[in-house]
């Protein structure tokens, strides 16, 4: 009963995983994973020297700590807003407006947002009303990076507090009864009541996200990107895709991957030991 | 005194919240609605920035235009047989290997293996081009089964759906193997009919990824006819040759490239918007197991 299952992982995941090898080698089609002759590190010493890999890196990097500072927090304030809530049907109808953007896919978004920019589009039209000139921000590299922002908290933060949500809800309602008869006022109940008890998942949550620092979601930047903004928002993925599929440099590319994949393994296995330390909370 | 006091701030503190949710909910929909307004205004109208959230000088000829593209109609239908057939293959596979590994070490001896096979391939993502090269090796490239079959099983949909299945009485199933009912007609007859909620919940995660998918057909495929809805889309919003193909040259047309654009990204969402409302609560349900597993 397990076979069918078992075949799967092994041809989807563990043999593509093995297959990471030829970063070692300098890979050929025609001579397979087997035969290929071993180069040991000859491609991560030509990656480090490569002009475009320290930019690429660099963007990535950029990115990756604008989404971990700008991002990330945006759920867990939601949700002790939405908490605050009382009439349901408003909840509701609040949560289902947040939620809906998560389905749409990056190329939806894409679509929506390049509208939205364009030149004869909603916020071209309202910053003329106050006197600005037209900009083309889609096109424009100074802009990338907030748009990327913008658009990550548009789509998914609102999603991002069902898990917090069912957090607070496990919270025990004797605490604010006593709290209440304490006469502790609603804000000093959510600063010493709510938020620490929401703090572990707020944490385990964070560890799981550091271990995807570099992993920036490849529809989202490409469907994003344009000629010109090219010099900030091309990242690791994007790099990867054009190098390794496109130009097929398919050892060269593996190294880069794989640089990607130990970076992030290396992040979350640091902070893991950090978060020990600090609290008892960890992923292992 | 005093806690008349409290009460009163705290009901300004209340409504300010709720206040600040409900102006956060509708600038979230902003964008959308300017879309919508664009679909539905005329070329002219746009091309005069006078669109902002409401149609001006209201037309259907996007729409209309839009809707008698039979390329768009022929990857909304691939789209569509691939997410359904795809769906209900992907349960039924996560199901056959979900359903072992919830069993006790007595009754299935490499349950514990096979679980930490299961974790590995969920925390190890292998690089792109290796998992390229693989999917290409195995007769994917540039065939349209490239649209399923790599979807069909996902390790941590798999964790849940085995988190759920742990949950079944031992006796029932003891008395049924008693009867002579082997594990398959246990599965299909007893486990699968009780599973109902955790079965919806995984089709839409399901679902979603194959209705959604975007790098794997641009990845493996190159034959125009089996692009599927987003590979289709994002050529319209980016390819104005592509979207204005099928315009009759003549200048007084009643749309441009930007009305047909917005149309286009309106007509993918429609779909999404129409199921949305039946499934939210299946949603919202299968994050809360996974995210008291993950």
């Amino acid at each position: 009963m397990a076979i069918p299952g078992i075949v799967f992982l092994i041809v989807f995941k563990y043999i593509p995983l093995a297959g990471a090898v030829i970063a070692f080698q300098d890979f050929s089609v025609f001579k397979g994973f087997t035969d290929s002759p071993w180069v040991g590190f000859k491609h991560f010493e030509t990656l480090i020297d490569h002009p475009d890999f320290a930019r690429v890196f660099g963007n990535t990097l950029m990115l990756g700590f604008l989404k971990l500072a700008l991002v990330f927090p945006v759920p867990v304030l939601l949700a002790l807003m939405i908490n605050e809530i009382r009439k349901s049907a408003l909840k509701k109808g609040v949560q289902t407006a947040l939620y809906i953007p998560h389905f749409l896919s990056w190329v939806i978004v894409s679509g929506i947002v390049f509208d939205f920019f364009s030149l004869s589009g909603l916020f071209n039209i309202v910053i003329g009303w106050f006197g600005y000139d037209p900009t083309l921000v889609m096109q424009e590299s100074g802009y990338f990076r907030i748009v990327y922002v913008i658009t990550a908290i548009w789509r998914d933060a609102g999603w991002g507090t069902v898990v917090y949500m069912a957090a607070i809800s496990a919270i025990d309602p004797q605490l604010y009864e006593s709290a209440m008869i304490d006469g502790a006022s609603k804000t000093r109940q959510i600063r010493h009541i709510t938020f620490p008890l929401l703090l572990p998942t707020v944490l385990v949550l964070f560890l799981l996200e550091i271990g995807n620092f570099l992993d920036l979601g490849f529809d989202h930047v490409f469907n994003l990107l344009t000629p010109m903004t090219y010099s900030v928002g091309d990242i690791l993925d994007t790099y990867v895709f054009r190098t390794g599929i496109q130009q097929a440099q398919y050892s060269f590319a593996t190294a880069v991957g794989l640089f990607q994949s130990v970076i992030g393994f290396i992040l979350v296995f640091v902070f893991n030991k950090l978060s020990k330390k600090v609290s008892d909370g960890g992923l292992w | 005194m005093v806690t008349v006091f409290e009460t009163r701030s705290e009901k300004a503190f209340v409504s300010t919240i709720t206040v600040i949710l409900i102006l956060l909910s509708v600038v979230a929909l902003i964008p959308l609605l300017s879309v919508i307004a664009t679909s539905l205004s005329s070329k002219s109208a746009v091309d005069m920035n006078l669109v902002t959230l409401w149609p001006k000088q209201f037309t259907l000829d996007s729409w209309s235009y839009i809707v008698d593209r039979p390329d768009l109609w022929r990857s909304f239908a691939l789209t569509l047989v691939t997410t359904v057939v795809g769906t209900v293959l992907a349960l039924l596979l996560t199901a056959l290997l979900a359903y072992p590994l919830s069993k006790s070490k007595n009754e299935f001896r490499w349950g514990a293996v096979l679980m930490i096979g299961v974790v590995i391939a969920m925390i190890f993502k292998a690089p792109i081009v290796p998992y390229f090269l693989t999917v290409r090796e195995i007769g994917l490239y540039d065939n349209p089964l490239v649209l399923i079959v790599p979807h069909l099983l996902n390790p941590f949909n798999l964790i849940i759906m085995r988190t759920f299945f742990k949950q079944f009485s031992k006796e029932l199933e003891e008395a049924a193997f008693l009867e002579g009912c082997g594990y398959f007609r246990m599965l299909f007859q007893f486990v699968l009919p009780l599973s109902k909620a955790v079965l919806a919940t995984l089709a839409l995660f399901y679902g979603v990824v194959l209705w959604n998918q975007f790098q794997h057909p641009l990845l493996f495929l190159q034959n125009p006819d089996w692009f599927p809805l987003q590979i289709k889309i994002r050529q319209f919003i980016t390819d104005d040759n592509v979207i204005m193909s099928g315009a009759v040259s003549t200048a007084d047309l009643n749309y441009n490239e930007r009305t047909l654009r917005a149309t286009t990204v309106l007509f993918a969402i429609i779909p999404i918007i129409a199921v949305y409302p039946f499934l939210q609560k299946y949603f919202v349900k299968g994050a809360m197991i996974g995210s008291v597993k993950g």
